[in-house]
């Protein structure tokens, strides 16, 4: 009885893992900037990519996703720099610009490197309970989840750049009146959303194929996760996770993956039409 | 009518344009004497794609909605006319029946689409969201098909692998056997429909409905505070734009006589807005112009390395985000133009400048 | 005289707060009547409720003889109104010609169309600046531009929320007298002003409103001699 219970928080735990660590990257950028960055999957690519090459290279795995976290959040801020920045304020070109980039940069990979490199194999692992096995990297994952909200919410509510953030993110203008750098503030936000990005791909690397179109697979649920969480990554990304773990756990149940995407996505549908500004303006609005 | 042919909402209006225009509609009628069967056809299979490029331009360009669902509606018409055309056989005009039918079954879903989202007040970014999720639906819908239970009557849907061999568009001929359009008479057929639809949309761009509409793109509640109800008209546009996409799908199953969900999905689905992006969303006459010779580089490309010709299509995209925003073919245009100005006579009219 | 537009018990609550509370308001046909009131009155709010634009939580707006209060702000300009809001709202980068013709297009036929739009250009004296997109004209001219474009509706009703703002004393004194040239050819014309040389230029009847309520209301020798308006807008009675 209590294996099934747990069997269920343990699949429900592995869709919420997956969901808020490849949405929370996102979230972060589309909430500070407004920019929809459909590169997004990239930046999970190269931190996959980054923290492989670096596991065949001889350094131990948690090294090495740490470093392939860093390595996409340094791109970040190198792609912010060059064209993001141009972007501010016009939704839809940021929304096509990173389409090609994301065009670039993949078909960029599949010439160099071609389809598929070797990858490296889940670290083993796993404890019974009942009838059940599990694997105990993907409770890892679901801890290193809450870790990431965690993280977020000390660095945008207790340190003084989450001050200069969250008054940027109010009014952009009046922050930089009262002396706040905005243009860094932008900087180090994209970086550290392409950074959470790449570590989402570093955490997921030991568990899938590498192929340079493997963003692919984290860009449908991390948009749906963004789009139903709103633009506040607290109060939105989070429950948002809850939400969509529970209905996508169940539709994988009832239907299989491909039923929980296309459930995924005609959430997103509804979600757009019945509450625009995502749950986290649902929120804000009831606490007024 | 025909005075609304030229008209605010459309570039190239003098008369060095239309001599031109009509020297090059000429040439094309002239092509097939000159060259051989299978270049003929593929200039067809390019002309093809050029409705749905007109289709996005219009309720993009014109209509200021950013749709990523033309290959959807080219994915719904192109699976409609493979389903009717492998059931009812493909003689004495069915095959014509099932183009309607793939026709009025698109412009439904449009519309049944459009209204939720445009009495729904979707609008700007998450118009383009939404309609990407819908069309992504029905590619992941499509691609696990698979089994043989998912057929409709005699036809089935076959998944990732999609349709195949169903009859091509053929009409009763003279002399028993009837006339299968393709090669040269998918040709003619295509290039009729592409004047007829570039003609008919310039029309409809320079009359009261295309006043309405670039009106609603600038400023819907301006638009409205006019006496207009805007999203009758953004409705309307709607469905024209995505109905053209369903033209493309028809055809373009026709011609390959196989349609699979990689039309429909992702990157097929941003291949539309590149085109239309880059050729300038604004104006009909770049985005036919323009898409053609998008299309013709692409098919060049995709010979040597696909991967190469979509990396351009990337390329491009961003190119023409950061540079030239109004599209690289209405820049050169504008540019054109300019240099022309400074030719002319000074207090002359710019060509092309809006005139009554 | 006929009363062309009637609120009845007119409410507009936004959360807890009512920006607008059972405002009766009766404007007769062939009047001009301007609405005033100090800051926060609930003067455009109103306005947008008469309008359209925002729905009405309680009451009812009455235009022509039908009850509009469900009514889109398109159909309430098909039934005769025209409006025009306070910021500029002419198409910036649709040419001048154009912002009229969307405008005439509606009644008139597209043979008339140009000879139209070339009088309504020199009315508005922009006939130089035709073919030139809207958003490049200074601001005083998109003003007129937006008013010509409301003009050319033929409404029976002109509702206008601080047409003057932004334009300079002469440009002001221009609109209030091509506003009393149309009411006496007809035109029943509604303001949301602040101004208080336009109102008294133009005025004939007068709605007082403070905190969302009807404050006073009579013709413009009466709401100007009464302490109580001058009190609410200068915080102190005349007397002092």
């Amino acid at each position: 009885m209590i294996a099934e219970i747990f069997s269920f928080f343990y699949q429900f735990a592995d869709v919420f893992a997956f969901l808020i660590l490849s949405a929370a990257g996102l979230a972060i950028v589309f909430g500070m900037m407004g920019v929809i960055n459909m590169a997004h999957g990239e930046f999970i690519m190269c931190g996959a990519y980054v923290t492989v090459g670096l596991v065949h290279a001889g350094f131990p795995l948690p090294l090495a996703q740490l470093c392939g976290a860093l390595a996409a959040g340094l791109i970040g801020v190198v792609v912010e720099w060059t064209l993001v920045r141009k972007l501010y304020k016009r939704p839809l070109d940021s929304l096509l610009a990173t389409w090609g980039l994301s065009l670039v940069v993949t078909q960029g990979m599949l010439l160099v490197f071609g389809s598929s490199v070797a990858g490296i194999g889940t670290p083993e692992g796993s404890f019974m309970l009942g009838e059940y096995s599990f694997s105990v990297y993907r409770m890892v994952l679901f801890v290193a989840a809450l870790g990431v909200l965690a993280g977020i919410y000390l660095v945008f509510m207790r340190t003084r750049f989450g001050v200069h953030a969250r008054a940027t993110m109010q009014n952009a203008a009046i922050a930089q009146a009262t002396g706040v750098r905005v243009n860094r503030v932008y900087a180090l936000s994209f970086g550290i959303g392409a950074g959470l990005a790449g570590f989402c791909g570093a955490l997921y690397a030991p568990t899938m194929t590498l192929i340079p179109t493997m963003g692919a697979a984290f860009l449908v649920e991390s948009f749906v996760t963004v789009v139903v969480g709103g633009a506040n990554v607290l109060l939105g990304t989070a429950p948002a996770g809850i939400l969509l773990a529970v209905i996508r756990t169940a539709l994988n149940g009832w239907g299989g993956q491909i039923v929980g995407q296309i459930g995924m996505l005609l959430a997103v549908i509804l979600v757009i039409r019945v509450l625009p500004e995502g749950m986290s303006g649902w929120f804000a609005r009831r606490s007024r | 009518m025909f005075k609304l042919l030229n008209g605010p909402q459309t570039l190239g209006e003098s008369r060095v344009f239309w001599i031109s225009f009509l020297l090059v509609v000429s040439v094309a009628m002239l092509y097939p004497a000159a060259a051989d069967a299978y270049d003929v056809g593929n200039v067809a299979y390019l002309l093809t794609w050029t409705f749905m490029a007109m289709g996005l331009c219009l309720v993009w360009g014109y209509g200021g909605m950013l749709s990523f669902g033309q290959t959807l509606f080219f994915g719904v018409a192109g699976y409609a006319y493979a389903v009717v055309a492998t059931n009812f056989g493909g003689d004495a005009g069915t095959t014509f029946l099932a183009l309607i039918i793939a026709l009025l079954l698109a412009c439904t879903v449009a519309a049944v689409l459009g209204y939720f989202m445009i009495w729904g007040r979707v609008n700007g970014v998450f118009f383009g969201i939404v309609t990407l999720s819908a069309t992504l639906v029905l590619s992941f819908f499509l691609g696990q098909t698979a089994g043989p239970e998912w057929r409709i009557g005699s036809a089935r849907l076959n998944g990732f692998n999609g349709m195949k061999d169903m009859p091509a568009l053929n009409v009763p001929w003279a002399g028993g056997e009837p006339l299968t359009f393709e090669g040269v008479p998918l040709y003619y057929l295509v290039l009729v429909l592409v004047l007829v639809v570039y003609l008919g949309l310039r029309v409809l761009l320079n009359s009261r409905f295309g006043n309405v509409i670039v009106a609603m793109r600038e400023d819907p509640q301006r638009a409205e505070l006019l006496g207009y109800d805007v999203r009758k008209f953004q409705l309307a546009t709607f469905v024209i734009g995505s109905g053209l996409a369903g033209l493309s799908g028809v055809l373009y199953t026709s011609w390959g006589q196989f349609i699979t969900p990689a039309s429909i999905g992702l990157p097929a689905a941003a291949m539309p807005i590149i085109w239309v992006a880059f050729s300038g969303r604004s104006d009909i006459t770049a985005t036919l112009v323009g898409s053609f010779i998008v299309l013709w580089v692409f098919q060049v490309l995709t010979v040597y390395s696909q991967q190469a010709a979509l990396l351009l299509m990337g390329a491009m995209l961003l190119c023409t985000v950061i540079v030239a925003p109004q599209g690289f073919v209405i820049g050169l245009v504008q540019g054109m133009r300019r240099l022309m100005v400074k030719g002319a006579a000074p207090g002359a009219p710019a060509e092309g400048e809006i005139t009554a | 005289m006929t009363v062309l537009l009637e609120t009845r018990q007119l409410s507009k609550r936004f959360g807890g707060h009512a920006a607008v509370s059972n405002v009766d308001l009766s404007v007769s046909a062939g009047e001009i009547h301007c609405l005033i009131g100090p800051n926060g009155a609930g003067k455009s709010t109103l306005f947008k409720l008469i309008v359209g634009l925002h729905s009405a939580s309680s009451g009812q707006v009455t235009f022509q003889g039908a009850d509009v209060t469900r009514h889109q702000p398109f159909e309430r300009v098909k039934l005769g109104m025209s409006i025009k809001m306070q910021a500029p709202g002419v198409f910036k980068e649709l040419p001048v010609r154009q912002n009229l013709r969307i405008a005439l297009q509606h009644h008139v036929r597209p043979s008339e169309l140009t000879a139209e739009e070339d009088r309504l250009l020199e009315l508005l004296g922009l006939t130089a600046d035709a073919a030139r997109p809207a958003g490049v004209l200074a601001h005083g001219q998109q003003q007129w531009l937006e008013i010509g474009m409301a003009l050319a509706l033929k409404p029976a009703l002109l509702l206008m929320d601080e047409p003057t703002a932004g334009l300079s004393p002469e440009e002001t004194y221009i609109t209030g007298e091509l506003m009393k040239k149309l009411n006496s050819e007809g035109m029943t014309v509604l303001v949301v002003e602040h101004d208080m040389a336009f109102i008294r230029q133009i005025a004939q009847q007068v709605t007082v409103l403070h905190f969302g309520e009807v404050f006073a209301r009579g013709t413009i020798g009466e709401v100007i001699a009464d302490a109580r308006v001058a009190e609410i807008y200068l915080g102190k009675t005349r007397d002092h």
